[in-house]
């Protein structure tokens, strides 16, 4: 109702509302009621306590006036069982007493009546009561219907809250997760999704503070870590994003603290960004000893938009049955009821006694509950084990292309392919050292054909290939290298330092996509502006413990049609689905 | 009070003394007391040595201080600290963005 209407209302005494007068003297309620009609009152009338609770209970009324003194049943009683019925409602209740005992006023009050009247009557005062009363009474309303509105509000934004942050999530049954909020919203998140290649994301953060305010900003943290994360961005590259939007969103003061791990497919390696987080342990499958302690080496998010994560982000390798523990500062930093905090090396602590076929954080959880007891909650309290297992990754099969082209178009040569193709992307000197073209290559196409199902396979087709015309093309490194037993280690390197001198080159991309009624195809097309390679001797070395040609032999097995110019720095490969 | 606020004599450096929690129920009292000095003239200096405790919400306060001034690195100086609040401002990497003393 608008203060408008309810003051016209008002104003009109006519219909302010409805009054319930209990007194077992018939000339007290004809004076009352004739007062009350003069204010614009309804009466309905008792004659003892016990019925005005029967006819408050019939019909609720806006306002009483209770005699203290009546058979059957008094005042006091009568009055407390109104409140009773009324409830969450403020029915605000008048004594009427002749008394001047201070005790027996007092009494008036406790046992829930709102004023008294003493009599005889004051038609001045008994108006200015009903005033006053009214005031209350709105106000109560006022709060009543702000306080349901805000509980509403708080319903619907818990439910978004979920249905955008946390239903996303992949992999939930391997990991064994703690989340206590301070309040009805976290302040910390925890999200996981797969890359293209199958690749476990997962970030856990924790933004300033805790309730609401706190939990606003998940929602674009987890949009841009989702939607980067299924395009095969790297870590640094959604960590910097991540960062940019909260830093041009949030106001100064507010940031995100964040432990970010991507877990490679197959169980190799992990790639590990703290950014202002407690430690993060990486722990031994076979003794649960802490083999890696990752330190935070960032800030957290937010507070700088300008930031590059390149240089903070480490790789540790791992084996199968290691496992990673995430925490962030609520569970270090809970009190119990003395006011010490849990702290970090109790988690240590935890650790060392474990033994290794049980989980870690289950022990955590359990002592961290008997260290708080009863002391209160400051601030959200989340953490996450997870297992480093094959079972955390889908088992999907790459598809394969169709055997052959459905609808038999005419075969594409090589030699015609760069001249027409839909999308054509060069990247050119020191693009080269830092630039990853795969996620908007898969993104053109997924816009423009869909192919979702493909999506992996297409990931890892244009990875080899552009990797390929980089390492063998533009850097000339040699696949040789990898043969010796450390080799791949020294092939990296090698890598590493040619792409931090790289000022010169080029690899050209083009795509080709051709559906029709059927299905359709690919024709994917890189050119480098190296000398080309021996891709004949590469391809015809088919063992697969060889450690060179893998690539290859991946690309020739995914795709319908693989074709290389003579010189070996231009391959057009062809990817067919049928629908 | 839990905040006050000096000048040198020269007129450029404001320190500012926090003293037991510093958390958000200082927040008020922080504003005011770098509110009170020019905006981007002067070097700030937050001394925390005799601050018992903080939080991420007093993190923020510092972000927002280093708002006031003139962002550039260097130019809010953070002196002292418990080993505890060292810790906090060494995970929050509070070291590329302010001068810890």
């Amino acid at each position: 109702m608008s203060l408008a209407a309810r003051d016209l209302i008002k104003t009109n005494n006519n219909h302010r509302g409805t009054a319930l007068v209990a007194d077992d003297e018939l000339s007290n309620r004809i004076i009352l009621k004739s007062l009350l009609k003069k204010n614009g009152y309804e009466v309905i009338q008792a004659v003892d306590g016990a019925d005005a609770v029967h006819k408050f209970s019939e019909k609720p009324t806006d306002m009483v006036f209770m005699d203290v003194m009546m058979p059957i049943m008094d005042g006091y009683e009568s009055a407390r069982k109104i409140k009773e019925i009324s409830g969450e409602h403020f029915i605000p209740i008048i004594f009427l007493t002749a008394m001047t005992d201070e005790d027996a006023l007092a009494h008036c009050i406790e046992v829930g009546g709102d004023d008294f009247l003493t009599k005889p009557l004051n038609h001045t005062l008994l108006r200015a009561k009903i005033l006053a009363m009214e005031r209350i009474r709105d106000l109560h309303r006022d709060l009543y219907q702000l306080y349901g509105r805000m509980q509403r509000d708080e319903e619907i934004a818990e439910q978004v809250f979920s249905n955008a942050v946390l239903a996303g999530n992949v992999a939930f049954e391997h990991i064994h997760s703690l989340s206590r909020p301070a309040d009805i919203f976290s302040g910390d998140i925890l999200l996981t999704s797969f890359s293209p290649s199958n690749d476990l994301n997962v970030l856990m953060g924790d933004f300033t503070g805790h309730g609401l305010a706190a939990a606003l900003g998940a929602l674009p943290v987890s949009e841009v870590f989702r939607s980067m994360s299924t395009k095969g961005f790297s870590p640094a590259r959604i960590l910097s994003a991540i960062n940019e939007k909260l830093a041009n969103m949030l106001p100064t003061g507010m940031f995100l603290a964040a432990q970010y791990v991507t877990i490679s497919h197959d169980l190799d390696h992990i790639t590990i960004c703290n950014c202002g987080m407690p430690d993060l342990l990486i722990l031994d499958g076979d003794n649960n000893s802490i083999k890696h302690r990752v330190i935070s080496s960032a800030l957290p998010l937010g507070i700088d938009s300008n930031l590059a994560f390149h240089d903070n982000v480490k790789v540790y390798f791992i084996k199968p049955g290691d496992r990673i523990l995430l925490a962030t500062d609520g569970v270090s930093e809970a009190r119990n009821i003395n006011g010490e905090l849990f702290g970090q090396a109790r988690i240590d602590e935890i650790v060392k006694t474990q033994n290794s076929d049980s989980f870690v954080l289950d022990t955590i959880t359990k002592q961290l509950e008997e260290f708080c007891g009863n002391a209160p909650q400051d601030d959200d309290i989340t953490a996450a084990e997870i297992p480093c297992i094959s079972a955390l990754f889908p088992k999907k099969e790459l598809t394969r292309s169709a055997s052959e082209t459905p609808h038999t178009a005419e075969h594409v040569h090589s030699s015609n392919i760069g001249d027409d193709v839909d999308f054509n992307l060069t990247l050119r000197h020191g693009r080269l050292r830092d630039a990853n073209p795969i996620p908007l290559l898969i993104s053109y196409i997924q816009e423009t054909a869909g192919l979702d199902e493909h999506r992996a396979t297409l990931f890892t087709l244009l990875t080899e290939l552009y990797v390929n015309a980089l390492d063998h093309g533009v850097l000339g490194l040699s696949s040789d290298i990898k043969e010796t037993s450390d080799g791949f280690t020294h092939y990296l390197q090698e890598r590493e330092h040619l792409l931090s001198v790289l000022n010169e080159g080029s690899i050209t991309i083009g795509l080709r996509i051709e559906p029709n009624k059927t299905g359709g195809k690919i024709i994917i097309c890189v050119e480098d502006s190296g000398a080309g390679f021996d891709y004949k001797k590469e391809r015809a070395c088919t063992s697969n413990t060889a450690l060179c040609g893998r690539g290859l032999m991946l690309i020739e097995e995914l795709c319908e049609s693989l074709e290389h110019n003579e010189k070996g720095n231009k391959v057009v490969a062809v990817y067919s689905w049928s629908n | 009070m839990a905040i006050t606020s000096t000048v040198s004599s020269d007129g450029k450096d404001v320190t500012i003394q926090v003293s037991g929690r510093f958390d958000f129920s200082t927040h008020q009292d922080f504003m005011r007391a770098y509110k009170e000095h020019e905006k981007g003239e002067n070097r700030f200096i937050v001394d925390l040595s005799e601050a018992e405790y903080m939080d991420s919400s007093a993190m923020g306060m510092l972000l927002q201080l280093r708002e006031y001034s003139n962002k550039q690195s260097g130019c809010v100086t953070l002196r002292g600290g418990s080993g505890a609040i060292q810790e906090i401002l060494r995970i929050a990497n509070f070291g590329k963005i302010f001068t810890i003393e």
